[in-house]
Parts: structure tokens; sequence; C-alpha cells
């Protein structure tokens, strides 16, 4: 019963955390509520209406032209919307774009596209994959600095049978052709490796060493704001001993980017 | 003669200019709302919108610790929806393992440390709500629902080690409101450990609910 308090305790206190937040979220987000939430009007014949976020949901209701919606929040691609009946539904966000609002304009939201992934300024993701042996994953931020050029932060995880490896890294990432959805690029960066043996090895020995590599990938845009991102990278690591070593890691994964 | 066509001729004219004139200042005047509005006819802000991409949560649950009893499992999980359909998840959890079998037979044995017990994993998934539905509560109250499956890797501590863990499982949510939802999960996390001598696969059986917020 001991075991269960400790757990138990912590857990509630981190419910109690979150309960808090929320509140207090819930007051900066839906408090004080100054400004009437945004309308717009059907222009279309007219407007499908969802019970839920997806195109799966069945349709209930449908506005004709000339009606008003009122934007309530938003999910994905899909927005709540009441009209003046005070009826409730979702409805898909091309069908808000092509409505009009009170100054008799087509509504403008901001819709990530393509033209959007070659002026991106921050970019980050998660991929996964193998450093020699081991299992490798790995989280990272980049700016975009110019068109061709970016600077990246990695922080990489390396779980292998004989040890437990930590990484970080600051590299460039220079790619030749932003227009492209498949953008090759090469990479150049510096950092610190971690390494920590498992203790039933005879003698552990923690080591701590600085590392340069070099690599190659590719940033394929998908739809939205997100994009794959594959690559390999050679690592030199730079030991006390006589000789340096050499590792070579590849990984893919999921990247936004804003 | 002439001047009385002309008199006739030149009231009508008047007559019909001024009536015109009348009614054309009259159709200005209605053009005019009765009351001035004193707000300006506003742009859609994107901003009044509120997006809820994001989920934060909590759970409790049991999980069964290959080979050290079921323990209470208790965590916290971070989800992004990039479409109605896939989803980011990120999830934290924390439990105890309990004694082997041989632990409790043998009497006076530890196979591990307290603290060696002490088990937590990390996961970074991505989802796929493979039926999003509605559950019928009663006659006219439903709730939105997802079926979704998710799978990913993460690591895992426990035995004094860090193994690199696979894990899938499927999850069944219910949206109490628009912003809130509880969970149901099971999900089944692997790694190779040498816990107890020769290494081998370890299988974790996890069974959890959770509550979510949407923000």
């Amino acid at each position: 019963m001991d075991l269960l308090k400790r757990p138990m305790l912590r857990f509630a206190l981190c419910l109690m955390i979150l309960c808090f937040s929320l509140g207090a979220s819930a007051d900066w987000l839906w408090g004080s509520d100054e400004q009437p939430q945004p309308r717009v009007k059907v222009v279309k014949p007219f407007i499908e209406w969802r019970t839920g976020p997806a195109s799966g949901y069945p349709v209930f209701h449908a506005s004709e032209k000339g009606e008003w919606l009122t934007l309530l929040k938003r999910k994905t691609a899909w927005l709540k919307v009441n009209d003046e009946k005070g009826r409730e539904g979702w409805v898909h966000v091309e069908d808000v774009l092509e409505t009009v609002d009170a100054t008799g304009e087509k509504v403008v939201l901001n819709e990530p596209r393509f033209d959007d992934f070659g002026s991106r300024r921050w970019e980050m993701g998660l991929l996964m994959g193998q450093f020699e042996e081991a299992a490798s994953t790995a989280i990272y931020g980049g700016y975009q600095m110019t068109e061709n050029l970016s600077a990246e932060l990695w922080a990489t995880q390396i779980l292998g049978s004989a040890s437990e490896i930590q990484m970080y890294n600051v590299n460039i990432v220079h790619q030749p052709f932003p227009d492209w959805q498949l953008s090759p690029f090469m990479t150049l960066g510096a950092g610190h490796i971690f390494i920590e043996p498992k203790s039933t090895l005879a003698v552990p020995e923690d080591r701590d060493n600085s590392i340069g590599h070099a690599g190659l990938g590719v940033r394929a845009y998908v739809t939205d704001n997100y994009f794959i991102r594959a690559e390999v990278k050679d690592y030199k690591i730079f030991t006390s001993r006589a000789t340096n070593e050499e590792a070579l890691e590849w990984k893919i994964g999921l990247s936004i980017f804003f | 003669m002439e001047n009385r066509t002309k008199h006739i001729f030149l009231t009508r004219l008047s007559l019909a200019s001024l009536v015109m004139f009348s009614g054309l200042t009259a159709a200005q005047e209605d053009e005019r709302p009765l009351i001035e509005p004193d707000v300006q006819p506003q742009k859609v802000d994107e901003a009044l919108i509120d997006t809820e991409n994001f989920e934060i949560g909590a759970f409790v649950g049991i999980l069964n610790i290959e080979d050290f009893e079921s323990s209470f499992l208790w965590g916290g999980k971070l989800t992004y929806h990039l479409s109605e359909r896939v989803f980011f998840e990120a999830n934290v959890g924390f439990a105890e393992g309990g004694e082997t079998s041989f632990e409790k037979l043998a009497g006076n044995v530890q196979v591990l440390s307290d603290d060696d017990r002490d088990y937590r994993y990390y996961n970074v998934n991505i989802g796929f709500n493979l039926l999003p539905g509605e559950a019928f509560l009663t006659e006219d109250y439903a709730f939105n629902t997802n079926f979704y499956l998710v799978g990913g890797a993460g690591a895992t501590e426990f035995g004094g080690d860090t193994r690199f863990t696979a894990n899938a499982g499927v999850g069944y949510q219910v949206l109490l409101t628009d912003s809130l939802a509880v969970q149901f999960v099971v999900r089944e996390h692997l790694y190779r450990i040498d816990v107890l001598g020769e290494e081998k696969t370890s299988m974790n059986t996890e069974v959890s609910t959770g509550l979510s917020v949407f923000f």
C-alpha cells in the first residue's frame, strides 16, 4: 500500500496543477469576451454542416445563400459555427473560404500551402533511425536564415544493448534547390556526445567526447505545414586515444514548419 | 391660346420635375438607415477564432511489467492534431515494478533495488483516427467519439537500464464537450532487457484511462 500512496499523491498533484492551469487558461481564452466572434455570409448556393470535425460525421443541416454564420472555433480543417437560429455545427474550412465578411470581401484565413514551405522561418521535428547498430531518436529545431541556409539544434538519444548515448549538435544546413517539393540538403555540424556504458559490462567508464559530422538528406513537403525529413550523417568522434571513432547514422521523421 | 397651352405645358413640366425631384430626394433619404450604426463592418480576424489542435491530458491505469507483477500507472500526454485523421502524441508514464515470483518464493532475495524498480517511459507516436463516430447516450444527446490506432517509439527506464521501446495500441476517445475528452487505451510496450540474466523481449501491456483538454 505504501508503494501505491506515493505515486497516487504525485498524480493527484499533477491533476491539480493541470486543472489549475486549465482554469487559468480558460479565463484568458474565454473569460472576457470583448470582441464579438467573426461572422461570415454564405454566397455559395449552400454549405453543409456536420455533427463533428471530420468528414466521417453525418451532414445534418445546410446553410443557404445569404445566411450569416458566426465562426466559433477551429479544429484542424473544420470550423465550428452557429447561425441566427442558434444551431451549432462544423463546416469545412474550404467552404468558409468561399464566404464573404461584413465588408463584402472574401474571407481570408491563413491556410498553409506549399508556397509557405519555401518561405518558412522555423521548423521542428522528430526523427528516428539507427546510429550504427543502436536505435536513435532525435528532436530538432531549425531557423531558416536565408532561402538556402538554416541553422539547427539537435538532441539525440541513442539506446543500444551496450551503452546509452546522449548527443547534442549544432549544424548548418544548405539546400541548393529551395523551390523543389522534394528538396535535398547537405549539412555540417559539431557537438558533444555522452556515452554511458551498461553497468553489466566489465569496466564501465563514462565518456564525454566532442564530435563533428557531415550529412546528406532530403525534405519532402507533404501537405499543410508538415514535411517528411530523412537524412544520413557520418559522425567523427574525437577521442583522447590514438584513433578517432566513426559512426554512421540514418533517420527519418516528420517535421512541422511555421 | 398659345400662351395658355404654353402655360399648361410649363406648369405640367415644372410639376413633373417637382414630383421627380421630390421622389429622388425621398429615394435618397430612404437609402440612409434610420439609425447610423456606430460600428464599421469588420473583416474576419483569424486571431479571434480559437484553434484547438493541441490536447493535454493525464491518465491512470495498470501496467503489466513482465516478470514484475502489474502495478499502478500514471502519466501525462500531449497531442497535436495535424488533420482530422492524423495526430502526433507524446506520453510519459510512471510505475513501480513489483516482485518476481522467484523473490516471493525464495523469501529473502532481491533481484532489484528499490530505486531500480522505478519504471519510467516516454514515447512519441503517430496516431490515426480510424473510426470517427457518435455515441448516443439518450434519444437526443450524442457524444462525438474516435476509435484510433497509435504506434511509435521511445525509451523505458527500468532495472537500472534505459532501453529503446516500441509501442502500439488502440484507443477509444469520447468527447464530453468540444474541448474535454475521456479516453480508454490499451497499448503494448516492447523492449529488449537482460535484467533476469539473458537478454529477451519484454512485453508490457498498459490499460489506462485519461482525461484531456483541447487548447
